[in-house]
């Protein structure tokens, strides 16, 4: 795209040549305001919480309910991943994080589930589709926890265990409960 | 399959939807409007097996007839005037698959089929109303250990009976049937026996939903993360066409892909292993005397062992060609060995003979003995006079293609020097091995028994340090003073063609890629 120069004309007269009265007039409107939260905040007079900035980490921000935090896998009601490695999830994935190896599971009604169950949060995108992809409730974003530093790349890999660790029994029925999404469109 | 409209002596014209259309007469009336790209949605029709008309989901309208009529069991007639999108035709085939729903169990994240299923695609297409039914439904057996190879779920079986049409039609071994009535039918073994024929996997490809799955395949991957590419198997020299199902690199499946010619729509349970040894036991990297090396240090040590007995003794030196290899390594290996270094001791080989059957099973077992025996001039010296030649030391130097099964004692004085996929006893004993690429990993063509030139795709990369078979010899003939400079094996097969004449009327056809599986139509 060619380079487009738009001349602006100086404003006219004194006023608009030196600046001097927007200067003035920009350093009412901060004394304005100091004036005004001057008794609120540095007096003591407002409450903390009408404050907009924080002091973190001693403070932290309550998250919305919909907060996208850490993987955990749920369980179910026998402990055991509720997972079936349908691989809806790893299909979706825009950051190809997960990796599922899937085996057959002992019990008929089950018939699969995953023998290896692995996330990269340093890969994760935090977009939440496979939360949404997922058929059965067995993966979740709910946790409210960031991401924790780690000193090597590996340890950022969360392992069926550790997703397991956070999981709880779902109550959800597969195929879900409510009204059809195809009825409200 | 349906006859070839361009060949048809007779047409008939019929209205489809008010389009006229000509068909050839005596058309399947489904069929027909499949190939005129009018869709209708069936499950027990099948093209290579009769049609019972069970499922009734390919319901249409007639004009004249009393009631709707299935598609699949209606010939085309002169002046039929059929609708297949009418409001009552399309609520009949609503009402079908909500009917196939009632008792299905909707196991679609642990079911195997999902993503090629016709259940699914017929729900999306045609249906995508909720469930209605209110009570429990009828449970069936799952995970049904039916035969060698396969699990049965019956409560996905949607009692289409083409599972059965193929053991009964296909292999001739009235194996499976259906037992008890209504709501409660289940598809099970007939009494004493097990799924257990020569050609019991190919339930698995026709059946529609995911009733029937491959233990082998059984949660490998995903329907739609695989991707197909088509091939030729290389079990017998019958030589089915096929599509070789790889995902990341990796083989997963093979399963027939329609040709009138040799398989029609099937292929034997043997020929879908035949995939195992592209997946195991390979030969990855070059070695001198068993000491890895690099590529050009071992083609070096080829040439000089080759040269120097050549130079010496050259009627003590062999070549041996592989009934396994594609006609552009036995065309390469010919320029090399017969036009260039002279020799005069050729031998040829592959698999031993093995059972047969008057389906599709050959009794010789390798994939390219036509194509071998055309290529190369006679005489043609058998393995078995190779091993005596070898004990009584009329042979010095062998240069070996493939047959890494030979029984060659690792103490033997001979010089081995063998272009190898698969480790063996040939390796083993061998003085250099030049690793080279199996059947799936390269373009290449097979000539089956009736001499029917058929293409080879690559599915998936070359393990290792592996190369074409043509490659390694083109490479090796440089190092020997017989040049050959292919830039492709598709030139390989331009010159073959031009010489042998076998492959003088063959094509070599377009490049195919691997195709992802987006519910391919082929299956199910
Ligand atoms: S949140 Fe998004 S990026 Fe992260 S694992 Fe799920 S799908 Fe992948
Ligand atoms: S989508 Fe859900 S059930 Fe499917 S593999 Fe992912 S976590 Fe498991
Ligand atoms: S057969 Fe088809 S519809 Fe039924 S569970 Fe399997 S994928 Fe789903
Ligand atoms: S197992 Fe499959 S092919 Fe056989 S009757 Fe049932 S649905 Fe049809
Ligand atoms: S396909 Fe016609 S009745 Fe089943």
């Amino acid at each position: 795209m060619a380079v487009t120069v738009k001349v602006v004309a100086r404003p006219a007269g004194i006023r608009g040549h030196t600046y001097l009265v927007a200067v003035a007039e920009g350093m009412w409107v901060t004394f304005r305001h100091l004036m005004k939260n001057f008794p609120g905040n540095v007096l003591g007079l407002r409450k903390k919480t009408d404050i907009a900035t924080l002091s973190y980490p001693e403070e932290k921000q309550a998250y919305p309910a919909r907060n996208r935090g850490l993987h955990r896998l749920m369980k179910r009601e026998n402990g055991d991943v509720r997972c079936v490695a349908c691989m809806m999830c790893p299909t979706v994935c825009p950051a190809h994080c997960i990796t599922i190896v899937p085996e057959e599971a002992p019990d008929n009604a089950v018939e699969k589930r995953p023998r290896i169950f692995e996330i990269d949060e340093l890969r994760c995108v935090v977009c939440g589709l496979c939360v949404e992809a997922c058929p059965c409730d067995a993966i979740r974003m709910d946790t409210k926890v960031h991401a924790p530093p780690t000193l090597r790349r590996a340890d950022a890999i969360l392992d069926m265990e550790a997703l397991l660790a956070r999981g709880e029994p779902s109550i959800a029925t597969q195929g879900g409960t409510g009204p059809f999404w195809r009825e409200k469109v | 399959m349906a006859a070839d409209p361009r060949t048809a002596v007779e047409t008939v014209t019929v209205i489809v939807d008010g389009k006229e259309h000509k068909f050839p007469k005596g058309m399947n009336l489904l069929e027909a409007c499949l190939s005129v790209g009018v869709k209708i949605p069936f499950f027990c029709y099948h093209p290579g097996l009769s049609s019972p008309a069970v499922c009734r989901q390919c319901l249409v309208e007639i004009k004249g007839a009393p009631k709707p009529v299935p598609s699949c069991y209606t010939a085309v007639a002169d002046k039929m005037e059929v609708t297949t999108n009418s409001p009552r035709v399309l609520e009949i085939r609503r009402q079908m698959l909500e009917f196939t729903l009632l008792n299905h169990p909707i196991d679609c994240p642990v079911c195997d089929k999902a993503g090629e299923c016709s259940l699914q695609r017929h729900y999306f297409d045609w249906d995508g109303k909720l469930a209605r039914n209110e009570g429990d439904k009828v449970r069936k057996a799952k995970v049904v250990d039916v035969g060698k190879h396969i699990v049965l779920d019956q409560e996905r079986c949607i009692l289409c009976t083409r599972c059965i049409r193929v053991c009964n039609e296909v292999a001739k071994s009235p194996d499976l049937t259906i037992a008890n009535r209504g709501s409660h039918s289940v598809l099970t073994t007939a009494p004493g026996q097990r799924l257990d024929n020569p050609y019991s996997l190919n339930t698995v490809d026709v059946c529609p939903v995911g009733a029937l799955t491959a233990k082998d395949f059984r949660f490998a991957r995903r329907a739609w993360e695989l991707c197909a590419t088509p091939s030729v198997c290389p079990g017998c020299a019958t030589g089915c066409s096929i599509e070789i199902h790889a995902s990341r690199g990796k083989i997963h499946r093979l399963v027939p892909r329609e040709n009138p010619l040799v398989n029609k729509f099937w292929m034997c349970d043997e020929g879908r292993f035949t995939y195992k040894a592209v997946t195991e036991n390979r030969v990855r990297l070059p070695s001198i005397d068993g000491k890895r090396a690099t590529l050009p240090a071992a083609l070096a040590e080829a040439a000089r062992l080759l040269g120097e007995d050549l130079a010496g003794a050259p009627q003590r030196v062999g070549v041996v060609f592989s009934f396994q290899a594609t006609n552009e390594d036995t065309h390469v290996l010919l320029r090399l060995a017969l036009d260039g270094l002279k020799i005069e001791r050729v031998y040829a080989g592959g698999r031993a003979l093995g059972g047969s059957d008057t389906i599709l099973v050959s009794a010789d077992k390798n994939p390219n003995t036509t194509g071998v025996v055309r290529t190369v001039p006679p005489p043609l010296r058998t393995l078995k006079e190779l091993t005596r030649d070898l004990a009584t030391g009329a042979l010095t130097t062998v240069l070996v293609l493939g047959n890494e099964a030979l029984p060659v004692a690792a103490a033997t004085p001979v010089t081995v020097i063998v272009l190898a996929s698969n480790k063996g006893p040939l390796v083993a004993a061998a003085n250099v091995v030049l690793p080279i690429a199996m059947w799936a990993e390269v373009d290449g063509s097979f000539a089956n028994k009736d001499g029917l030139v058929q293409r080879l795709h690559a599915a998936v990369p070359c393990p290792g340090e592996a190369l074409p078979g043509w490659e390694v010899l083109a490479r090796l003939g440089g190092k020997l003073g017989v040049e050959m400079a292919y830039a492709s094996a598709s030139e390989v097969f331009a010159e073959a063609a031009g010489r042998h004449g076998f492959l003088k009327d063959a094509v070599w056809g377009d490049s195919s890629r691997p195709v992802q599986l987006r519910f391919g139509e082929s299956r199910g």
